[in-house]
């Protein structure tokens, strides 16, 4: 089987795929709503806003573990600084501008990335994914601990729904399509950066910081611009979430949720663009299919019945399997089986030919 | 940085020690010493899970974040064992430490060893996965509250300059002091032990004298599985085991190891032991929310000044 | 023709590893336009030197000023950008980027577009992006390797990712290249290849100062030989001189000519 060249992005291909990518999401809520409820049993707009929101974080990560090759465990951290950061803004100061709410936790995210970014991402490996794991618990630790700030573990209630120049996104559709219109936007930023002189700089340091040097790549200032970027990324996707939650507290920014991200990257691919959207969409959707199995297939034994029971289980198993054998994630099954596709096709089209010609 | 900065900082990081332990004492006197010896006795615990940490990293230099599980596992197998199913405390102690071995052992070969070329971020990911798992599965076989697992010789605390200790701290000092020279006799005096840190920076060589890296991933495993279910065995009666008593232990452990130079067993215990005292104190004086923060804050610190912690040396690490 | 000035100075280098000398008190000149080789039997400390003078290890003492400007302390992109670009003795070859993307990192150092200007496509962006392309695919055709463009550039055979590593390195511009055994793995064709090309490139303007165990292209190309033995240099001069130098013999202990 010869080793087809592929490129990581092929420049049309990727545009057009997002456009494609783009109109079908904007479609779904069109049939979600149109299937009844007792079938599904599962709010699919609902779910695809958090899923959009976690997209905005895990596009960003992408770029930081996928393409630059760098770790980072305690992203939840900036996803919190978003959040908290619109919030606080929302709540405390009266008739503060939501959408500004939101800019102001992305770059505060962002900027708190390039603070602790520069130090830490001298690291590299184990150690940058256990420093960035402690920044990530300190900074859960101080949303519990600043109570005058943050409320304490109690947290942060009636955050108003966002409005942008009087268009008010308090249901659920509403939000739907701006988040994933924002999600497609970053993008359409990743894509750009990835094609151009930036992303192949990340891609070159990936593969080998020293050859990456020595060809002129400033590999530490792209290590923390790339962190920055995530950072915001994730700080923009935590201040839609507390719009759309309308309610936070120190327990939805816990280790685990950094965890998820990653796992996100991991699973869905990394080094390939959509890999971050597969990631989220595949564990979004796949608690959510696991609770609604009994109700779809009503003869499950009633051990798995619930929920909370087996759904880590299987989060653990899914990660230990998914690195075992698809460690490039799913996207990269997919391209793979892709080729396998390509090359059958490419097989029988030869012996049609070859037997075409014989018969002449 | 130069050798002699480094000394230097040394003996300020152990001054800064020795005067924060000697402020306690002075300012807060027998509340202080309490303070101080709970320290040590959760000290101990870390430096235990800490010493499986570094067990495996030198031996392989993979990070097992599941190692705090282990220990988790520790305290719930002897409350199986020894309240509910009656059995003499040595017997379930044994039981325990071998289920767990049995367990990190397998784990090793099922998903570590088929991993050994993929990329750090992989194997991360493998023992979060198993991390997750395991807590899962502790919480479906043992709910979600805490386990009650009797003390090995009884209860009744003994008296110390105006501070009490509970025996079973005695049981919990005396295993570490087993564990670190049995630990560093391996390492240090045995061939396979001696084979294994080899192995983990040339594994040619180490195969040459009959280590292969296979065979050491595998013992490192182990090593820390027995050294993290005994660890959590010796602790149950103090702490109160729990299904997610493993998170916050490994997360700590780690930082101990990381202080105390990961990869060197003294190392660990030093580390355990001065986050511990650390930890109670700062819970003593500080808002109590704020005890967590400690051990986070020393990983950082140390990753940034001094990645190769206390005891390490500079070439053990690749950072 | 311009009057032949020193482009790289370098003045009592020493590099200590703890109590290990990798260089001692080494200087020497390259001056613009030759073709210098450093020779010296495994261990001499060459690529020491080449990690020195691209600024990845720093010297325990000494100076190297390239063009008149010191670049002790600087980092290796700064000194590539200044002119000074290496090859490595391991391919070290972008992973899972084409033969023509590989290239196209070599013009980093010439362009500008950052993480904004790139991500929002402005016409900067773009027009730098056209000019990459265009100059990254000469540099290619200079070397014979356009036809391999959209190939991962670690799937092509041995001799050709030689061939694309020190395209990488010319599509910088630099004023000096230095290469860290250029010809290691090459056959006897591929080897007349590389002389052929690096005098061509000699031809338009190019320094470099080439490391090699292959005494035929060493003696082949090279205007001037330095020879390092234990981080200190034995001999200096004109090829034959020193491949009759008795000291440079017994270092070698039988020089292949």
């Amino acid at each position: 089987m010869d080793k087809l060249a592929r490129p990581l992005d092929a420049d049309r291909r990727n545009y057009r795929t997002l456009a494609i990518v783009t109109a079908f999401i904007l479609l779904i809520p069109v049939w979600a709503r149109a299937i009844p409820g007792d079938v599904l049993h599962m709010d699919i707009v609902n779910i695809m806003v958090l899923a959009g929101i976690y997209a905005c974080v895990v596009v960003g990560l992408n770029l930081l573990v996928g393409y630059a090759g760098q770790i980072s465990l305690g992203h939840a951290a900036f996803f919190g600084i978003g959040a908290y950061t619109t919030a606080i803004l929302c709540t405390r100061v009266h008739g503060f501008p939501t959408w500004l709410g939101v800019l102001a936790g992305a770059a505060l995210s962002g900027a708190i990335g390039w603070l602790v970014g520069k130090p830490v991402l001298r690291l590299k490996g184990h150690y940058l994914a256990m420093a960035t794991l402690g920044l990530g618990e300190i900074a859960f630790i101080l949303f519990q601990q600043l109570k005058g700030l943050t409320g304490g573990t109690v947290g942060i209630m009636d955050i108003p729904p966002l409005s942008i120049f009087g268009l008010k996104f308090d249901t659920d559709l509403k939000l739907y399509f701006l988040v994933w219109v924002i999600v497609m936007a970053l993008m359409l930023l990743s894509i750009n950066l990835i094609r151009t002189r930036v992303g192949r700089g990340l891609r070159a340091l990936h593969s080998s910081e020293v050859a990456a040097d020595a060809m002129g790549v400033n590999t530490s200032s792209y290590k923390v611009q790339v962190f920055v970027l995530s950072a915001a990324f994730a700080g923009l996707g935590g201040a839609l979430f507390a719009h759309f939650q309308k309610y936070i507290n120190p327990e939805s920014f816990v280790i685990a949720i950094s965890i998820m991200f990653i796992t996100m990257v991991v699973v869905g691919g990394m080094g390939n663009i959509w890999g971050g959207l597969i990631g989220v969409l595949l564990l979004t959707f796949l608690p959510q299919v696991i609770q609604a199995l009994p109700q779809w297939i009503p003869g499950l034994p009633s051990g798995l019945q619930s929920f909370s029971n087996y759904e880590l289980v299987l989060y653990g198993l899914l990660l230990i399997l998914f690195m075992m054998f698809l460690p490039k994630g799913v996207a990269d099954g997919l391209g793979r089986a892709a080729d396998f596709g390509e090359i059958r096709a490419r097989h029988l089209r030869d012996r049609r030919n070859a037997k075409r010609l014989e018969g002449r | 940085m130069g050798d002699r900065k480094q000394v230097r900082l040394l003996w300020g990081a152990a001054a800064l020690v020795a005067v924060v332990v000697g402020f306690t004492l002075i300012y807060k006197g027998s509340t202080g010493l309490q303070w101080i010896l709970s320290g040590l006795t959760v000290g101990s615990i870390y430096a235990l899970v800490a010493m499986g940490f570094s067990v495996i990293y030198s031996s392989t230099r993979v990070i097992n974040f599941a190692q705090g599980e282990f220990t988790m596992l520790g305290g719930m197998l002897m409350f199986t064992l020894c309240t509910r199913g009656g059995l003499p405390l040595w017997l379930g102690f044994l039981l325990t430490v071998g289920i767990v071995t049995l367990l990190g052992a397998g784990f090793e070969r099922a998903a570590i060893h088929p991993l050994k070329d993929q990329s750090v971020i992989t194997v991360i990911i493998v023992t979060i996965g198993l991390a997750i798992f395991i807590r899962a599965v502790a919480k479906w076989i043992w709910g979600t509250d805490p386990v009650k697992v009797a003390s090995f010789t009884g209860d009744k605390p003994l008296h110390f300059f105006g501070a009490s200790i509970v025996p079973q701290s005695l049981w919990v000092f005396g295993l570490t002091l087993l564990a670190v020279v049995l630990v560093f006799a391996f390492f240090n005096r045995t061939l396979l032990g001696k084979g294994m840190r080899a192995a983990a920076d040339n594994p040619d060589a180490a195969s040459l004298v009959g280590v292969s890296a296979s065979t050491s991933s595998l013992v490192a495993w182990a090593i820390a599985a027995a050294v993290g279910a005994a660890a959590g065995a010796v602790i149950a009666p103090i702490n109160f085991a729990a299904y997610d008593a493993g998170a916050m232990l490994g997360l700590k452990g780690f930082s101990a190891a990381v202080l105390g130079g990961l990869g060197s067993a003294p190392g660990a215990v030093v580390g355990g032991l001065v986050l511990g005292v650390l930890e109670m104190i700062t819970a003593g004086f500080a808002p109590s929310g704020y005890k967590d923060a400690v051990a986070f804050l020393i990983l950082i610190l140390v990753l940034l000044i001094r990645p190769q912690g206390l005891l390490g040396k500079p070439a053990d690490v690749k950072v | 023709m311009m009057a032949a000035q020193t482009l790289l100075e370098i003045r009592n280098i020493t590099k200590q590893f703890g109590g290990l000398a990798a260089l001692k008190d080494v200087s020497f000149d390259v001056t613009a336009g030759e073709i210098k080789a450093m020779i010296g039997p495994n261990g001499a400390g060459k690529t020491t030197m080449f990690d020195v003078l691209t600024g990845i290890l720093s010297p325990t003492a000494g100076e190297v000023s390239l063009k008149g400007q010191s670049i002790i302390g600087l980092r290796p992109d700064e000194i590539t950008a200044m002119g000074m670009i290496r090859t490595f003795q391991t391919i070290q070859l972008f992973e899972g980027m084409t033969a023509l993307e590989n290239v196209m990192v070599g013009c980093h150092c010439r362009t500008r577009s950052g993480f904004i200007s790139s991500g929002l496509r402005l016409p900067a962006s773009r027009r730098e992006e056209k000019q990459i392309k265009e100059k990254a695919m000469a540099v290619l055709k200079d070397v014979g390797l356009h036809t391999r463009a959209n190939e991962i550039g670690t799937n092509l055979p041995y001799g050709q990712q030689r061939l694309l590593e020190l395209a990488r390195a010319l599509a910088s511009e630099p004023d000096i290249i230095l290469l860290d055994e250029p010809a290691a793995g090459l056959n006897q064709y591929e080897t007349g290849e590389l002389a052929t090309l690096l005098v061509r490139f000699r031809e338009r303007g190019l320094t470099i100062l080439i490391v090699e165990h292959d005494m035929g292209l060493v003696m082949q190309i090279s205007d001037e030989i330095v020879v390092l033995d234990y981080g200190e240099i034995i001999a200096r001069g004109a090829p034959q001189d020193v491949q009759n130098d008795p000291r440079v013999i017994e270092a070698y202990l039988g020089i292949e000519a």
